[in-house]
C-alpha cells in the first residue's frame, strides 16, 4: 500500500512551476496558438435578438466572399423548427482563408428572423402575465428542503432578521476564450482544444459528430483559464471539427471576448428572502428561505447548500424556484452555489449579531460545530482574528469623523474536493534514467503538470526537473475533468502509486548486484540504496544502466488512503468606505485555509491568492448587465465588465495549514467562496448600513446610506 | 504627438475616410490612401526585419501572431482593456490588438519572444517564475512586457508606481499579488530549494501586498465611471 513520505524532500516545499519559463517567454503554446499547414479560420454568426425563429439561412452571398472555404447552417430551418434562444445564440458558420475573410462572410449571411416575445429579467419572466417562453414554464419550483420544526424554531427565537439578499450574474472570463483547431486525417480527428477536460472533449466529439473516441485525439498543453465552463467541445468545437472536414483543411475557431461574455456561462444570480432567529444565549434557532435565481435560457440556478453549512442551525427550510430568461446558460463556475449561498447566510449572521449586541466573531464561534479534521472553523476563526487584529473592532458604525469609514469583517467556506476512483496513470522509467509520467489530466493553471513531476521525482528521489510530465491528451490514461477541486484527490494517489510499482520494479532488478532483498531498497537523493544506509547502493543512472535494452513500463492505479475529503477555512477582511464617493477599497484580507496534505505549497498559495482575487471581483465590481427591453448585454467586453486589476489588490495574508496525515484534497475552490461576504460584512461594519446585493457598487452604498439617513434600510 | 499633430492625423486618415473618396484626401491632404487590399509593408521586431503584405485593417498583433509566427503575446480583450498583447514600441508599452501593423513601420517594436538572450530567460521573466506570478499563464507574456518597460524606466518601483505601470493589464487567475513582488524587485520566498527544511504545520505564509498605498487615480476613475 502506497504511503506520503514521512520526510519528504520536495512534498509541500515551495517549487516554482515547471512550465513557468515556457509561460514567461510565450513559448507555451495555447490552442489559441496553433498554427497548421493551410490553417483556416472559422468564425460563428449569432443572433442578434434575444428570441426569435429562424425561417430561413441564405449563405449564396457568403459562400462566395473572398476566401471562404465553407459554410455551414448550425440551427438548419430545412429540418424542423430552428430557434434562437437568447443574444449570442449559434445560428450559422463559416471558414475562410483569414480571420478577417470569415468575418466578412459571416456578416454576408443574410438571416429571416421572426421575431418572438422574450424575457430580459428575473422579475418579467415570474410576472403572472408573462409570455410563456419556455415549454416548461419560465418559472420552476425545485424540492422544497425542511429539517427540524421550523414554527418552533422562531419561537425559541429572542431576536428575529428579515431581509432581502441578492447576488448578481458573474461570468468566467477565461482569458483565452473557448474554442479549439480541429484537423482530419481521414477519419481522424486531432483537435487542440482550450479544454478543463481532455477525456470528457473527446467523448463530446465522438456523441457530437458521431464517431467513434478511437478516431479523436484531444490535445490541451496549455490552457487560458476555465473556471468551470470548458468541460466539452460546445457547439463551437462541433462547427469547428465540421467546418474543418467540409473544406479538408485544419480550422481555427475561437471565439472573440463578446462571445465569450455571450455564449459560454455564467454563474447564475441568486436572490433569497430571509428570516431567521437567534435565541437570547447567541444559539441560532432557525433559517426560513425563499430563493430562486436564473441561470439564463438553458439551465436552473440552484444554489446549495442554504444556509450555508459551517453553521448549526437549529431549524431551516428553503422553498427554490428556477427562472428561465432569455440570456446565455449558466455553466459551473468555480465552487458553483457557494459563494452566493455563503453571502447570504454570513451576511445574515452578522445581521442577527448585530440585533443580539454580541461580537460577529463570537456569535460564530457559539455556532460552529465541534473541530474535525474537515471542520476546523473553531480553530480558524480566532487565528485569523488575531491575525487582522480583530479587538480592534468597532461595533457597526465607523464612530471616526470624516467621509472615510473603516470596518472589519469575517466569513467561512468548506469544500468537498474527492478525487476520482477511476483515474490511472502510466509510468517509463528507461535505461538512460529518464523517467515519463503520463496521466490524462491537464493544467488549467493550477500547476498540475508540476505536480505530477514533483510526485514521481520525490517517489524516485530524483530532482523535479528530471522527470517529464506527459499531461493534456486524451490518449493518456484516463483523468477526470479539471473541476470540483478534484484533480489533486484524483491524480496524486495514481501517479504516487504507479511510481512506486516503477521503482519496485527497478529495485528488483538491481538488488542482486547490490546484494540485497529488493524490499528494503528506497530511493532517495538520486541513489537506490538499502534503507538506513546509503553506501549500500548504486546511482540512479547505474541502476536504470542494468536494465539494460528493457524500459520499465507500468500502469497504475488510484487508491484509498492517499488522498481525503473535506477542507475547511475562513476568510478576514479590511476594507475602507469613502461614504462621500461610496467607492469600497479592500484594504486587507486574512486567510487561513487547509487542502490537507500540501503537495507543492508555492502554487497552493497562489490558490489562495487567485480565489481571493477573483472574490474581490465578485463583491465588487463584476456584474453582467442586460438590457432590459432587448435582454442584450451591454457589457460584453473588459472595459465595462470590471474585473480586478494591480491597484485594487489589497494586502493578502495566506496561511495554509498543511495536514500531512490527511492525504491530498483539492484547493481550486475554497478560497474564493468566503471573500465577497467578508467583504460585505466590512462593508456594513464600516458604514453602519447593509448592503444586501452584489456587487457592492458606490451606488449601492451611496442608496444605502441616503436610506439610512431617512430612517430605514435598503 | 501635440493637439495639432492629432487633429491632422485624424483628419487624414480617420474620420475623414467615410465621406470622401480616396482620391479627394490624396488631393486634399498629400498623403496616399492605403487599402482595402494587401500592401506591402516592413516591420523591425526584435532587431529583425520583415517583409510582408498585409490588409491596412490588420492589426500589429495579428500581423505578428497570424503572419510571423510571434505568438506569445495574445488577443483577450481585442479593445486595449487587458494587455495581454503588450509590446514595446519605441521604448513605451502599446496594446498591438489596437496599433494598425501599417502605422507601426519604422518603429523599434519589441515583443516577448525579444526578451531572452543567448536561450537566458531576463531577469523579469525569471523573477516571474521564482515567485510563482503566472498560473495559467495567458496574461502572463503581457504582463512581463509591462514590468520589462518599467524596470526599464524605473527598476526600483514603489508598490504604487508598479500598480500605475501594470494597471493596464489584467489577469483572471489573479496572479498580482506576485507579479507585484516581482516587478518590485523582491526576492522570491524560498523559490529554491537551497533553504533549510522547515517544519511541516503552518509552513504557509505567504504575504503579499503592502496596503497603504493610494489607488491609482486613473483606473479607480475608470472603473467607477
Amino acid at each position: 500500500m502506497a504511503k506520503w513520505p514521512s520526510s519528504p524532500d520536495l512534498l509541500g516545499k515551495r517549487i516554482p512551476r515547471l512550465d513557468g519559463p515556457g509561460k514567461a517567454t510565450g513559448a507555451a503554446k495555447y490552442s489559441y496558438d496553433i498554427q497548421r499547414p493551410g490553417l483556416l479560420y472559422g468564425r460563428i454568426l449569432r443572433s442578434p435578438h434575444a428570441h426569435a425563429r429562424v425561417r430561413a439561412i441564405d449563405f449564396s452571398a457568403a459562400e462566395k466572399a473572398p476566401g471562404v472555404k465553407a459554410v455551414l447552417p448550425i440551427v438548419d430551418p430545412t429540418k424542423g423548427e430552428a430557434k434562437v434562444m437568447y443574444h449570442g445564440d449559434e445560428v450559422a458558420a463559416v471558414a475562410a482563408e483569414s480571420e478577417d475573410q470569415a468575418l466578412d462572410a459571416a456578416r454576408l449571411i443574410k438571416v429571416d428572423y421572426e421575431v418572438l416575445p422574450h424575457l430580459a429579467t428575473v422579475e418579467q419572466a415570474m410576472r403572472a402575465e408573462a409570455p410563456k417562453v419556455f415549454k416548461e414554464g419560465n418559472v420552476r419550483p425545485a424540492n422544497a428542503q425542511e429539517d427540524g420544526d421550523i414554527e418552533a424554531g422562531f419561537k425559541a427565537a429572542a431576536h428575529i432578521v428579515e431581509g432581502m439578499y441578492s447576488t448578481q450574474v458573474q461570468t468566467h472570463n477565461s482569458l483565452e476564450t473557448h474554442g479549439c483547431v480541429c484537423e482530419w486525417e481521414g477519419e481522424n480527428l486531432t483537435a487542440w482544444v482550450s479544454t478543463q477536460a481532455v477525456h470528457g472533449t473527446r467523448e463530446g466529439f465522438a456523441t457530437g459528430l458521431g464517431i467513434p473516441q478511437a478516431n479523436i485525439k484531444v490535445i490541451t498543453d496549455y490552457m487560458g483559464g476555465g473556471f468551470g465552463s470548458k468541460f466539452g467541445p460546445d457547439v463551437q468545437g462541433i462547427v469547428c471539427a465540421k467546418l474543418a472536414k467540409q473544406a479538408g483543411r485544419a480550422v481555427k475557431l475561437l471565439l472573440d471576448r463578446k462571445e465569450e461574455h455571450l455564449a459560454t456561462g455564467n454563474r447564475p444570480s441568486a436572490f433569497a428572502k430571509v428570516r431567521a432567529g437567534v435565541s437570547a444565549e447567541g444559539k441560532f434557532t432557525a433559517f426560513d428561505a425563499e430563493t430562486w435565481g436564473t441561470g439564463g435560457a438553458g439551465a436552473g440556478a440552484g444554489f446549495n447548500p442554504l444556509p450555508y453549512t459551517v453553521y448549526q442551525w437549529g431549524a431551516r427550510r428553503r422553498r427554490h424556484q428556477d427562472v428561465y430568461i432569455n440570456a446565455g446558460a449558466q455553466r459551473a463556475f468555480r465552487a458553483p452555489g457557494h459563494p452566493q449561498a455563503s453571502f447570504i447566510t454570513e451576511v445574515v449572521v452578522d445581521e442577527l449579531a448585530d440585533k443580539t449586541g454580541l461580537d460577529p466573531l463570537e456569535l460564530r464561534m457559539r455556532n460552529l460545530p465541534a473541530e474535525a479534521p474537515n471542520a476546523m472553523w473553531v480553530k480558524y476563526f480566532p487565528m485569523a482574528a488575531e491575525k487582522i487584529g480583530w479587538s480592534r473592532r468597532h461595533k457597526t458604525g465607523d464612530p471616526t469623523p470624516g467621509p472615510i469609514k473603516r470596518g472589519l469583517g469575517c466569513a467561512a467556506n468548506r469544500w468537498a474536493g474527492a478525487g476520482n476512483k477511476q483515474t490511472k496513470a502510466h509510468c517509463d522509467i528507461h535505461p538512460d534514467g529518464s523517467v515519463v509520467m503520463q496521466i490524462g489530466t491537464q493544467d488549467i493553471g493550477t500547476g498540475t503538470r508540476t505536480i505530477v513531476a514533483l510526485i514521481t521525482a520525490e517517489t524516485f528521489g530524483l530532482p523535479v526537473e528530471a522527470v517529464r510530465a506527459d499531461i493534456g491528451s486524451s490518449v493518456y490514461p484516463f483523468a477526470p475533468g479539471s473541476g470540483g477541486s478534484v484533480t489533486m484527490g484524483s491524480i496524486s494517489p495514481p501517479v504516487r502509486v504507479t511510481a512506486e510499482k516503477a521503482l519496485a520494479a527497478l529495485a528488483a532488478k538491481v538488488a542482486p548486484s547490490i546484494g540485497a532483498d529488493p524490499a528494503t531498497l528506497v530511493a532517495s537523493k538520486g541513489r537506490i540504496h538499502v534503507q538506513g544506509d546509503p553506501s549500500k547502493g548504486v546511482t540512479w543512472k547505474e541502476a536504470c544502466k542494468m536494465l539494460g535494452t528493457e524500459t520499465i513500463s507500468v500502469d497504475g492505479e488510484w487508491q484509498e488512503g492517499l488522498s481525503s475529503v473535506g477542507t475547511s477555512g475562513v476568510q478576514f477582511s479590511e476594507v475602507e468606505v469613502d461614504i462621500e464617493t461610496g467607492v469600497t477599497k479592500v484594504k486587507k484580507i486574512v486567510c487561513v485555509q487547509d487542502t490537507g496534505t500540501v503537495i507543492d505549497m508555492l502554487t497552493a498559495e497562489s490558490q489562495c491568492y487567485g480565489g481571493i482575487i477573483m472574490g474581490i471581483g465578485f463583491a465588487l465590481f463584476e456584474q453582467r448587465v442586460l438590457d432590459r427591453n432587448t435582454a442584450r448585454m451591454v457589457n460584453p467586453n473588459m472595459e465595462w465588465y470590471l474585473l480586478p486589476g494591480p491597484s485594487d489588490i489589497p494586502e493578502i495574508d495566506v496561511t495554509i495549514i498543511d495536514q500531512p496525515d490527511r492525504g491530498v484534497v483539492g484547493l481550486g475552490e475554497p478560497p474564493t467562496i468566503s471573500t465577497a461576504a467578508a467583504i460585505a460584512n466590512a462593508v456594513a461594519n464600516a458604514t453602519g448600513v447593509r448592503i444586501r446585493s452584489l456587487p457592492i457598487t458606490p451606488e449601492r452604498v451611496l442608496a444605502a446610506l441616503q436610506q439610512d439617513r431617512r430612517g430605514g434600510t435598503l | 504627438m501635440d493637439r495639432r499633430d492629432f487633429l491632422k492625423t485624424v483628419g487624414a486618415g480617420g474620420l475623414a475616410t467615410g465621406v470622401i473618396a480616396p482620391a479627394e484626401i490624396e488631393a486634399q491632404a498629400g498623403a496616399r490612401a492605403l487599402g482595402p487590399g494587401a500592401v506591402p509593408i516592413k516591420l523591425t521586431i526584435n532587431g529583425r526585419a520583415h517583409t510582408l503584405e498585409v490588409e491596412p485593417r490588420v492589426t500589429l498583433l495579428d500581423a505578428a501572431r497570424n503572419r510571423l509566427g510571434l505568438t506569445g503575446l495574445k488577443r483577450v480583450c481585442d479593445r486595449g482593456s487587458c494587455g495581454a498583447c503588450t509590446m514595446i514600441v519605441d521604448g513605451r508599452t502599446i496594446y498591438s490588438c489596437s496599433t494598425l501593423a501599417i502605422e507601426a513601420q519604422g518603429k523599434t517594436i519589441r515583443t516577448v519572444e525579444g526578451l531572452e538572450t543567448a536561450g537566458a530567460l531576463h531577469p523579469m521573466q525569471k523573477a516571474f517564475c521564482d515567485h510563482d506570478a503566472l498560473m495559467c499563464g495567458f496574461c502572463t507574456p503581457g504582463l512581463v512586457m509591462a514590468a520589462v518597460a518599467l524596470a526599464e524606466k524605473n527598476p526600483k518601483p514603489s508598490r504604487e508606481e508598479a500598480c500605475h505601470a501594470l494597471d493596464g493589464n489584467i489577469c483572471r487567475c489573479g496572479t498580482y499579488v506576485k507579479v507585484l513582488a516581482a516587478a518590485m524587485g523582491q526576492p522570491a520566498v524560498r523559490a529554491s530549494l537551497d533553504g533549510p527544511p522547515d517544519d511541516r504545520a503552518e509552513r504557509g505564509r505567504g504575504v503579499g501586498g503592502a496596503g497603504g498605498g493610494a489607488p491609482a487615480q486613473l483606473r479607480e476613475e475608470v472603473r467607477r465611471g
